[in-house]
């Protein structure tokens, strides 16, 4: 199954927020949507999710419009928040059943997810009686108890403690093995390049980057080597003018042209005992800063 | 449609396993059976005083004009004042004053003639009302001793003063009397019940704007189901509400009926007419209907609980003025007067004013008719209208948008 957002225009009022937003994201992957914080990210997913109309555009399933009535699509928001008073099972319940669930399949569904996410004792306490990270669990459950077809999370790690978001991963990673369309969002690039094969990059209501996340890094001129080794000084003593320093420790040495990587590379092992040695790619976060960030594409201009 | 009906019975769920709301209604039951079982409760102790002879208050001093009238005054005060020990005494007005301040006699009557007296009472209470039964009975021996002294006899006398007129009074509208009690009962339940359940439909949407569960609901469904799931909720709740509080006063009073004996005031509101249920029943509905909507609406376009009280303020403004228009009308006894007749028209005070003139006098049906044809097409032009806003409203969120910009809002989403 592919969905397909094709030349979204949407303005509220006199302002534009999306202004021809187009992306595909494929089943048994997860597709990453990235932006600022008022990018269109938000807006993009509930056009997806039909709370609004676009004003030009269309969705499309598999190259046709979307039939929300005979689609599901489970949605875990950016903006938390379920009943506060009510017990758990009641609401967790009462969401499955908006989403098209029969009430004997909301229970037993619901039943199986609080025991996977090891919640059953909290099933029929009041939400607010659960402290922050169990209440996320909940509202990852009315998310993905109906089993929907796509499933769309929004800053799904925010608030989860390491062992919590391990238990989302292999949640996450389950949903993507049974061949569901996972649309992630989220500012934590870790994340996202752990799970997502596509991305696509919203900036100011346009796509600024979208497309296969080897593919995107594999695009960059590999003109650079990571080095990592105990003696860099003496690298940087052999060859001052190529060396820069990583984000992470690393050593970044520049090369003269792609093509003189083996040269550099065997010069380098001849200098000292080096642990490793690579062809330098941006991460994630290098590429959304480059793509969103005005005051460093700035710079960049001015650097040319 | 499915979607609605999940809506619907999880917000009824909501009322009632509602503490607050089990609390009050089960209070209002209660003291409903408290008041009609009283008379039972009251005749029960009173069975031990039935032998007992009828207990005198306190003693009623009476001092005639002359020592010859004695007998007259006292029989007379006697006949006046069941209640007191009726006692003669000659003595001067200072003891008289004396045995009155320190509680020998609680009050006394010094006649300096026939016709003028001094009433003394230590402390002359609102409700007294001795010197009215006096002067009564006073005129009446005067009055005789006038015509004895012109000749006529005793019984010729009594009988002129005693001359019953005998009227019949022929109904053929309604009685205000009658009626007054449980149109005022109703109209009150009406007005209760509609702006407390329109204020709660307003919390509950925006309390779930404000702990953001409506961005979940938004997505799962759509905000015409889930508008119309919350009120119709909300109108089960209140008519279940009421039927339960009435139910239970006519099924005490049923029982207990006998011991109410013909208390007019009582059996006025249980003899209702049933053709008045049905109009209630009618204007309850719709009158709820049309106040929920826009209480509904007005809800969602607040983004925190704070705000509800200041955005639902015109409303309830609008519907209190319907409410005094109607009292007034009802307790100055002309319920046809020109502003109760407009009102009764205009779909946001009908309810009341309508079901008012009603009960209260007598409308023609093609009138009611009117009426209820202009309230039931409101009901759906502001139904559809407060679903438009509340689509909007519901995504809406910082500070409350103006009416204007709804409107425009409203405009650019057909």
């Amino acid at each position: 199954m592919i969905l397909e957002l094709r030349e979204i225009e949407k303005s509220f009022g006199e302002k534009k927020v999306l202004q021809g937003v187009s992306f595909y994201a494929e089943s048994g992957k997860a597709f990453g949507l990235l932006g600022r914080n008022g990018a269109g990210k938000t807006t993009s997913i509930r056009i997806l999710m039909d709370v609004f109309k676009a004003d030009k555009g269309e969705v499309l399933i598999d190259g046709k419009p979307i039939n929300h009535s005979a689609l599901k699509i489970g949605y875990l928001p950016e903006e938390r928040g379920l009943y506060p008073k009510k017990k758990i099972i009641d609401q967790l319940v009462y969401f499955a059943e908006l989403n098209g669930m029969s009430s004997k399949q909301a229970v037993s569904s619901v039943d199986n997810w609080l025991s996977r996410l090891g919640m059953t004792e909290y099933r029929n306490k009041r939400l607010d009686t659960l402290s922050k990270g169990n209440q996320q669990k909940i509202q990852l459950i009315t998310a993905i108890a109906h089993d929907p077809q796509i499933v769309i999370l929004d800053e799904p790690f925010s608030g989860l403690d390491p062992v919590n978001a391990r238990m989302l991963k292999s949640v996450v990673k389950n949903i993507i093995s049974r061949d569901r369309i996972v649309l992630f969002s989220s500012h934590q690039m870790n994340y996202i390049e752990e799970f997502c094969d596509r991305i696509a990059i919203i900036d100011e209501g346009k796509v600024v980057l979208h497309g296969d996340l080897r593919d995107i890094k594999r695009a960059y001129v590999r003109d650079k080597l990571s080095v990592r080794a105990e003696r860099t000084d003496i690298i940087r003593a052999a060859m001052p003018e190529m060396c820069s320093d990583g984000e992470r420790g690393e050593l970044i040495v520049r090369l003269p042209s792609p093509g003189d990587k083996k040269e550099v590379m065997e010069k380098l092992l001849s200098l000292c005992d080096i642990d490793e040695i690579k062809v330098y790619e941006p991460s994630l976060n290098d590429i959304f800063v480059e793509y969103t960030d005005k005051t460093s594409k700035e710079d960049s201009n001015e650097a040319i | 449609m499915k979607q609605f009906k999940t809506i619907l019975k999880f917000e009824l769920k909501s009322y009632f396993k509602n503490k607050t709301f089990i609390g009050i209604t089960l209070f209002l039951v209660v003291a409903i059976t408290l008041v009609m079982f009283f008379p039972r409760i009251t005749a029960l102790f009173d069975n031990d005083n039935d032998t007992a002879e009828q207990e005198k208050n306190g003693i009623m001093l009476i001092k005639p004009s002359t020592p010859e009238s004695e007998e007259l005054f006292c029989s007379a005060f006697s006949a006046c004042f069941p209640d007191m020990e009726v006692k003669a005494t000659f003595e001067s007005d200072e003891q008289i004053k004396k045995a009155i301040t320190e509680n020998e006699a609680e009050c006394a009557f010094v006649m300096t003639s026939l016709d003028s007296y001094t009433y003394y009472v230590n402390n002359l209470s609102i409700y007294d009302t001795r010197t009215a039964t006096a002067n009564e009975a006073l005129t009446n021996i005067y009055q005789m001793s006038v015509m004895m002294s012109s000749g006529m006899s005793a019984e010729q006398a009594g009988q002129i003063l005693s001359v019953q007129i005998e009227s019949e009074t022929v109904n053929l509208g309604k009685d205000h009397t009658e009626n007054f009690f449980y149109t005022y009962i109703m109209i009150f339940a009406l007005y209760m019940v509609i702006l407390l359940y329109g204020q709660m439909v307003a919390t509950s949407v925006a309390t779930e704007k404000s702990s953001r569960a409506m961005e979940l609901l938004i997505t799962s469904a759509r905000p015409t189901s889930m508008m119309f799931g919350k009120i119709f909720a909300a109108c089960v709740a209140g008519l279940s509400q009421l039927v339960l509080v009435f139910g239970s006063a006519i099924l005490f009073y049923k029982i207990n009926e006998d011991y109410w004996g013909s208390n007019p005031l009582i059996s006025s509101i249980f003899n209702m007419p049933v053709s008045l249920l049905v109009y209630m029943l009618i204007f309850f509905v719709l009158g709820f209907l049309i106040y929920a909507f826009l209480y509904g609406a007005i809800g969602s376009t607040a983004s925190k609980l704070e705000d509800i009280n200041t955005s639902v303020m015109p409303l309830s403004f609008m519907f209190i003025i319907a409410f005094m228009v109607v009292m007034t009308s009802m307790t100055s006894g002309d319920v046809s007067n020109m502003a109760i007749r407009i009102c009764s028209y205009i779909p946001f005070t009908s309810p009341m004013a309508m079901f008012t003139r009603i009960a209260m006098s007598s409308v023609p049906i093609y009138e009611i008719l009117i009426s209820i044809a202009i309230l039931a097409v409101s009901v759906v032009g502001i139904g559809i209208v407060s679903a438009r806003i509340y689509r909007i409203g519901v995504v809406l969120y910082g500070t409350p948008p103006k009416p204007a910009a709804i409107i425009k809002a409203l405009k650019n989403s057909k």
